[in-house]
């Protein structure tokens, strides 16, 4: 089964227009949605959530529409959002005490240890917490209901790269069962290589591309060139001219010989995508 | 349900703190000050609005989104919400009941069905005064909802005024415990579930 599915996802705003989204995500998978500050990315997550209304496309979390029955549908999702969104004067135990209240499955001991886990002190108002502290806050709470889905908007910003090791092993301990999935939304590329096995790049409201991260990194190519070779090359995918050269994405297929052919990071790809589509 | 009430009950012992003192504080005065019925309905007033200084608080805290992420419903939000305030309403007016009982029974001036209306006047005005605001809240936000609150304040005073006049001249005899007092009582009531209702369909097209 698969944990999310999203066909021809559209919503428009005044000046913005999430367009025809298509995506899958397997169970036991974790799929990095990558795109600069304003592609869409927390449109989507909102969308899936039903949090905000689509103008068509459908939605399908763990197998169920989401346009039906979206408050039970939540029991089975964790969501970390940008801005967490507790409340400044809540302590950490008074949070663990909502949220008993709040999901069927909560699990206070999980809880618990994930607070010691991630150094949070329990008496201590949200308000006091530290950027990465209220963040951490708030992916306890998403991994201490039992849920099979998470959905992280941007979680790993404003994390030192301590914590955000930290974190992101967290997250692979989760997709150890594979029955749990993770949609994780950053502009910090890095991370999601690291931690994602699908990557799908958004940029201005349109996918640019949804693939299996190995599959993209072992299909293309970088070639560091002149200007002059440059324009004797076929089939190039994406290219970068400098003053002092020229950077050519190309298929390992296609590549032409006498060239050394690098291997490319996401990120590098993502930036030549973006500009190519500009 | 039961978690978004406790979320606001530890909200209110943390923020609303004032709004109690404040409104004990008037209680305390209506003692002293019986010609004017402001003393006894700000503090109803008061508490009534305590839902209002939540959802300013929780928007600005981003909660109203982070709770759509749960599993509560949109009714189930703005039911808290009221809920809070029925609360909060009918422990002021027992508080503020208790008090003038106490008040009337030292001055030997208690008159029953004086107090009734009195307590009618409480209901419709604390029940009213909120059933204003959350729909525009809910809707349109804390900031642009708080036209509805100025709107709402100029009311209350402009109700104690005229229900002191009411309560000190003649017309008082027309007013009546078993008169036209409980109808209107009863279309409080009313317009509380009114504005209820139309908090869960003006919040469910809100987009946050």
């Amino acid at each position: 089964m698969n944990a999310l599915e999203i066909k021809k996802l559209k919503r428009s705003f005044s000046g913005f227009c999430l367009d025809n989204i298509d995506l899958t995500l397997p169970s036991g998978c974790i799929m990095g949605l990558i795109g600069e500050n304003g592609a869409g990315k927390s449109t989507t997550i909102k969308l899936i959530l039903d949090i905000l209304h689509k103008d068509g496309g459908t939605v399908t979390i763990l197998g169920r529409d989401n346009g039906k029955d979206i408050s039970l549908i939540k029991e089975d999702i964790g969501v970390v959002m940008d801005d967490i969104g507790i409340p400044e004067c809540l302590n950490a135990k008074q949070v663990g005490k909502i949220m008993k209240h709040t999901f069927r499955n909560w699990d206070g001991e999980e809880y618990a240890r994930l607070l010691k886990k991630l150094s949070l002190p329990d008496d201590k108002p949200f308000k006091d917490f530290s950027r990465g502290m209220k963040m951490k806050l708030g992916i306890a709470v998403a991994m201490s209901h039992g849920a099979k889905l998470l959905l992280l908007d941007e979680p790993t910003s404003g994390l030192d790269p301590v914590v955000r090791d930290e974190v992101v092993d967290m997250f692979y301990e989760f997709t150890r069962d594979e029955d749990h999935s993770i949609l994780i939304s950053s502009h910090i590329v890095s991370d999601l290589e690291k931690l994602c096995d699908y990557i799908a790049f958004l940029h201005k409201g349109k996918l640019l591309i949804c693939e299996e991260k190995d599959a993209l990194l072992s299909e293309y190519g970088i070639i560091h060139c002149t200007v002059e070779q440059l324009s004797e090359m076929k089939d190039i995918k994406y290219k970068k001219e400098t003053p002092y050269g020229a950077e050519v994405i190309i298929s390992r297929k296609d590549a032409p010989d006498g060239f050394k052919l690098s291997p490319i990071s996401i990120e590098e790809l993502f930036v030549f995508m973006v500009k190519e589509a500009n | 349900m039961k978690g978004l009430l406790l979320k606001d009950l530890y909200m209110m012992r943390k923020y609303c703190r004032f709004t109690f003192i404040v409104a004990i504080f008037f209680i305390g005065i209506s003692f002293l000050n019986t010609s004017n019925l402001l003393f006894i309905f700000y503090p109803c007033m008061l508490c009534g609005m305590v839902p209002v200084t939540l959802i300013s608080y929780d928007e600005h805290s981003k909660w109203l989104q982070y709770s759509q992420t749960m599993p509560y419903t949109k009714a189930q939000i703005v039911s808290g919400k009221y809920l809070i305030g029925l609360f909060m309403q009918i422990a002021v007016i027992l508080l503020v009941g208790i008090a003038q009982v106490i008040r009337m029974n030292i001055y030997g001036s208690f008159v029953l069905s004086e107090f009734l209306v009195l307590m009618m006047l409480l209901l419709i005005l604390s029940s009213v005064s909120s059933s204003i605001c959350l729909p525009f809240m809910f809707r349109f936000g804390v900031e642009k909802g708080r036209i509805a609150y100025y709107f709402m304040i100029g009311m209350v005073c402009a109700g104690s005024v005229l229900s002191s006049s009411l309560l000190s001249s003649k017309l008082q005899a027309t007013i009546r415990p078993n008169g036209i007092l409980p109808i209107i009582c009863l279309v409080g009531i009313g317009i509380y579930a009114l504005s209820w209702y139309m908090s869960i369909v003006l919040y469910k097209k809100r987009e946050i």
